[in-house]
């Protein structure tokens, strides 16, 4: 039969659901590469991205420290969480309120006047400039809402059948 | 299903805090959490001073501030003219010495570039910045 | 997290009030010189759409290797000029970031921080450029890498030495990668060379120093 191509949430094997399904999976694996990335840059050189957070001026040094060692573990392990599907949830919801910290915390500093070197990527993105950064968020938060109003929808398909 | 999300979020959260407490154990002596400037970096004008004749002093302020006055024995060495200046100041350096680098005050930012370059270009141990800078060292000299 | 809500609630309202202020282009210029280029100029263009003039109480720049000029001390109402920032490129690599902090007799915005940024190309990328052996020590050879950087090509490097007592051996690992192994005849005396590395076809030439130093005292 065609088992094989039946997805974690067990919808039919209609050919249309298979790409629709193949597509989100791609999505959710893509989005997932992003964060696992943009995590294990951090978790490299939590010392530098500190420095970066601070340079928002928004929090206390101390915190800014403490954040730089905890954020790129959290991005790291959600992102693993939607390529297993474990916890899938939970970990949309965790990256779409950092996302959206995050570009606030952006907007804020650009309007502050701030030099932002620090993006989404660490240090490595410190020559993008304020619109790619700005595009390149709200390119990761749609598909991030993209991908929760998909997971809502299936839930409710699965319990309605 | 609310409190099962609750719930998700929750083990995810402390989940991280392991590699993330790990981390801050590893780095502990590379990052200060009371101020941005790495603490083993900086040196005060007394802490210099108990150096004695060991330490190299650097000054890393533009020419014409240097020419009008500077730490006794202090050497040139600014990144408008790094590539001239700095055989010059490894030909005073040897293994054991201190490096005692300022510019004008605390405020300054040359310091810590020539500092930072010493140390990651030139791959010198024992790289300091004089806190305060020029203005600290004529409060305590002058 | 309020804070920047309510920072960026005030700059709209504060912007919508169209009083004495100046109207900036831009306040962060991003400048890409060449690698043969000593200065990167910046300009930071501005405009008075208020109905009195503005006038420039100081323009300084946070480096000594930064000037700023306006073209003129006084905008009026309607007027539009530049303050250009002329960003000495000197020796230094990598990112630049300086400011020009602009004070001025507006209103409600009295200073107004320009940011210069210059990404400076690295043609070749050199670690470490100091290799020193102690007097004494076994003059085995040490390795200095070359790394090309990442928007340039170069396919062979040149490596002289200023002092014959310097052997200098390169070799080249692809991959725009380069290892120069150095060795002194001997560590007996304090001798120094500065070498000179050189990209071919390229008039910009690179250094890095070898020398034989002191033992530290013991104390």
């Amino acid at each position: 039969m065609l088992n094989a191509e039946v997805s974690a949430h067990g919808t039919t094997s209609n050919i249309k659901h298979r790409a629709s399904n193949i597509f989100w999976r791609i999505l959710g694996l893509i989005i997932a590469g992003i964060f696992i990335y943009a995590g294990a840059i951090k978790a490299l050189d939590p010392v530098q991205f500190a420095s970066d957070i601070d340079n928002y001026k928004i929090l206390p040094w101390p915190i800014s420290v403490a954040l730089a060692f905890y954020l790129p573990w959290l991005e790291i392990f959600c992102g693993f969480a939607l390529v297993v599907r474990w916890l899938y949830r939970g970990a949309l919801s965790i990256l779409t309120a950092l996302i959206l910290v995050f570009t606030l915390a952006t907007i804020a500093a650009k309007v502050r006047g701030l030099d932002i070197t620090c993006g989404c990527f660490g240090h490595a993105s410190q020559n993008w400039s304020f619109p790619a950064h700005l595009a390149t968020n709200v390119a990761i938060l749609s598909a991030l809402m993209a991908l929760w109003f998909q997971s809502a929808a299936k839930r409710s398909a699965t319990t309605a059948g | 299903m609310r409190s099962s999300l609750v719930r998700q979020v929750l083990i995810l959260l402390a989940l991280a805090l392991a590699p993330g407490v790990g981390e801050a154990v590893y780095f502990r002596h590379r990052i200060s959490w009371q101020s941005a400037v790495l603490p083993s970096e900086l040196v005060t004008v007394d802490q210099a001073r108990t150096w004695g004749g060991n330490v190299i002093w650097v000054d890393a302020r533009p020419d014409e501030e240097f020419a009008s006055d500077h730490v006794p024995g202090a050497l040139s060495l600014n990144e408008d003219q790094w590539n001239e200046l700095l055989p010059q100041f490894l030909a005073v350096w040897s293994p054991g010495k201190k490096v005692a680098v300022y510019c004008s005050s605390l405020s300054c930012n040359a310091s810590r570039e020539v500092a930072r370059r010493l140390r990651r270009e030139a791959q010198l141990p024992d790289v300091f910045v004089l806190e305060g800078g020029w203005e600290a060292w004529l409060k305590k000299n002058r | 997290m309020k804070t920047p809500i309510v920072a960026f609630a005030l700059s709209i309202i504060i912007s919508l009030s169209a009083r004495a202020e100046l109207k900036w282009e831009q306040t962060t210029v991003e400048l890409h010189p060449t690698a043969a280029d000593k200065q990167a100029v910046g300009h930071f263009k501005y405009q008075n759409p208020g109905k009195t003039p503005v006038h420039f109480k100081s323009v300084h720049a946070s480096c000594g290797c930064t000037t700023a000029q306006t073209q003129k001390d006084e905008v009026p109402p309607g007027g539009s000029g530049e303050i250009t920032a002329t960003f000495n490129i000197g020796d230094r690599t990598g990112t630049q970031v300086k400011t020009v902090t602009v004070e001025t007799d507006e209103a409600t915005n009295q200073k107004t921080v320009l940011t210069l940024r210059t990404i400076i190309p690295q043609q070749l990328e050199i670690n470490p450029t100091f290799v020193f052996w102690k007097q004494g020590e076994k003059p085995d050879p040490k390795a200095i890498t070359v790394k090309v950087g990442k928007d340039f090509t170069v396919k062979h490097i040149k490596v002289t030495s200023s002092s014959p007592d310097f052997q200098t051996k390169v070799e080249e690992k692809g991959n725009g990668e380069f290892k120069i192994d150095v060795q002194p005849q001997e560590t007996k005396n304090l001798i120094a060379s500065t070498l000179t590395i050189q990209p071919e076809d390229s008039q910009k030439v690179f250094y890095a120093t070898a020398r034989i130093t002191n033992s530290p005292v013991v104390q």
